[in-house]
């Protein structure tokens, strides 16, 4: 009986975590503009790795594997989000004119305020 | 008369053939200015023709043409090597000339007379010793084959092509700060484990070096060289060369005189077991690590 | 209807799934006009193939399989660092040099 709950439970994990990565692919492929992409691309990075691993954590039990793939979630959690702020960060320096693509704040105010200082 | 004469031209007073025969000065051979221009024109006018692509019938036809054949021999070449393929004997079939007496000796006996777990590591550090200690001196004079080319022109000092890359960026260095202690310790894990499971200390001084990497990229060149200078790679060189050059020679040295080692062998399956595969496993290791951050510092900065 | 073949189908069916996934990565990679879309692109598809190392390690039984994921999350990782850096040093340095061969010729 334990058996059929561990396999029903590790099977609800990993179809979410093919899901989020089917809706991450879907989003890399219909945003138009590369920083919309990434940031797809970098969430379901994160959470759909998250829920797969521990669906196959739930497969494989109580063992030195399962310790191996937590550490990989661990891994992950700490690299793929400055994995996206460096690719953000290439975009918007190579970018010839980022103002067409998305709003680029101009901050007059404190200009202003420093002319006058 | 005409020996007078004749003296006096032997005296050189008297030029016989002054009047006679003239050699007159040769004027300048000047192209005329009409002749260059039609030269300037006809060159101009043959250098359109060849460069004129669209009105070339041959050309287009050889450009389909060689299209059409580089896919046909592709394709041609690609159906070749599968028939060559399919010839080969299946996996495992007993006639294999894989399946000889030394892969059997090597299966049957590896655990027995090696000590270690992993047949493969077995093999590469204790049976087949000699070829990792070439492999390892191979990766060495490799990184001095670099060093040494990329010293080459001397005297012509490159610029720093590396003023405007980002530097000091706090998010990664936050982020490095946790990561590379666990990458090294990783690498140190599949190290020390060459013995017990896949790894050893190719893959292991491979992580090791990808770890040194980060580290550089994150910090800087300045930081890195807090710890990790040119003295530090020739001095950790030297002594893992210098380790299993002579850890192995005392197995020659035993093999010649018919004397049986004395090294342990310990029980299979622990971590101090099969004799001298873990001490040889860090020294390749070291050398490994040592080679990619070596490879990596070359070509971005041209020395260490 | 025993465990193990339920089991045994499920990861095939896991894994042809994510190639599917792999490869339309693969077509973004292609496609995408800027560098950044192909960055992140080869960056998906290691996460990808890491979930297929792991399904592949249950699938066989062998434990040891799971080290590969985290030296390909590495090397990913390291692969995204160093290009960014690389690139952007690049694209700057041939700006200042336009910048400086451009303002010669309207000095000149």
């Amino acid at each position: 009986m334990l058996e059929w709950i561990r396999f029903v439970a590790g099977t609800v994990f990993l179809a979410i975590g093919i899901l989020i990565f089917f809706v991450q692919l879907a989003g890399v492929f219909r945003y138009k503009y590369v920083l919309n992409r990434m940031h797809a691309a970098a969430m379901g990075d994160t959470l759909g790795i998250s829920f797969s691993m521990a669906g196959l954590m739930i497969f494989s039990g109580f063992n030195f594997t399962t310790l191996k793939m937590a550490l990989v979630i661990l891994f992950l959690w700490c690299a793929s989000p400055v994995s996206a702020h460096l690719v953000a960060r290439l975009e918007t320096t190579t970018c010839g004119n980022l103002s067409d693509f998305c709003e680029v704040q101009e901050d007059k105010e404190t200009d202003k305020e420093g002319e006058k200082a | 008369m005409k020996k007078d004469r004749f003296l006096a031209w032997l005296d050189g007073e008297e030029d016989l053939y002054e009047g006679n025969v003239e050699v007159k000065p040769q004027e300048e051979y000047e192209v005329p200015q009409e002749v260059l221009m039609e030269r300037m024109r006809e060159n101009k006018r043959l250098r359109e023709r060849v460069n004129d692509v669209e009105h070339n019938r041959e050309y287009k036809f050889f450009k389909h043409l060689y299209r059409i054949l580089a896919v046909d021999f592709g394709i041609l070449l690609i159906l070749l090597l599968l028939l060559a393929v399919s010839f080969l004997p299946p996996v495992g079939h007993a006639a294999n000339p894989d399946n000889n007496e030394v892969s059997a000796r090597y299966i049957e006996k590896g655990l027995q007379e090696t000590g270690a777990v992993n047949i493969v590591t077995g093999m590469i550090l204790d049976y087949r010793a000699f070829d990792t200690l070439g492999e390892s001196h191979v990766l060495f004079v490799a990184a001095v084959t670099v060093f040494v080319l990329l010293r080459a022109g001397k005297g012509k000092q490159e610029e720093n092509d590396r003023i405007y890359e980002p530097k000091n960026d706090t998010i990664l260095q936050k982020a490095a700060f946790v990561l590379v202690p666990m990458i090294m310790i990783f690498g140190i894990y599949v190290i020390l484990n060459g013995h017990l499971s896949p790894g050893g200390g190719f893959s292991g001084g491979a992580i090791i070096g990808s770890g040194l990497i980060l580290y550089l990229n994150a910090f800087g060149f300045a930081k890195t060289e807090r710890f990790f200078t040119e003295k530090t790679y020739k001095r950790v060189c030297l002594f893992s060369l210098a380790f299993y050059c002579l850890a192995k020679s005392y197995s020659f040295y035993t093999g010649a005189n018919d004397i049986h080692s004395a090294i342990p062998l310990g029980t299979p399956g622990a971590i101090l077991s099969s004799g001298l595969i873990l001490p040889l496993n860090i020294c390749v290791g070291l050398v490994v690590a040592c080679t990619m951050y070596a490879f990596y510092a070359l070509f971005r900065k041209g020395g260490f | 209807m025993n465990l193990e073949s339920l089991y045994h189908t499920e990861f095939i069916v896991v894994l042809v799934l994510m190639a599917l996934f792999l490869f339309a990565c693969l077509i973004r990679a292609v496609r995408g006009p800027l560098v950044a879309d192909r960055v992140v692109a080869v960056n998906m598809m290691g996460t990808m193939v890491m979930v297929m190392i792991a399904v592949f390690a249950l699938l066989l039984g062998e434990g040891y399989l799971v080290d590969i994921c985290l030296i390909y999350a590495m090397i990913s990782f390291l692969a995204v660092i160093v290009l960014t850096k690389v690139y952007m040093g690049v694209y700057l340095a041939k700006k200042k040099s336009r910048k400086e061969s451009g303002e010669e010729t309207q000095d000149a």
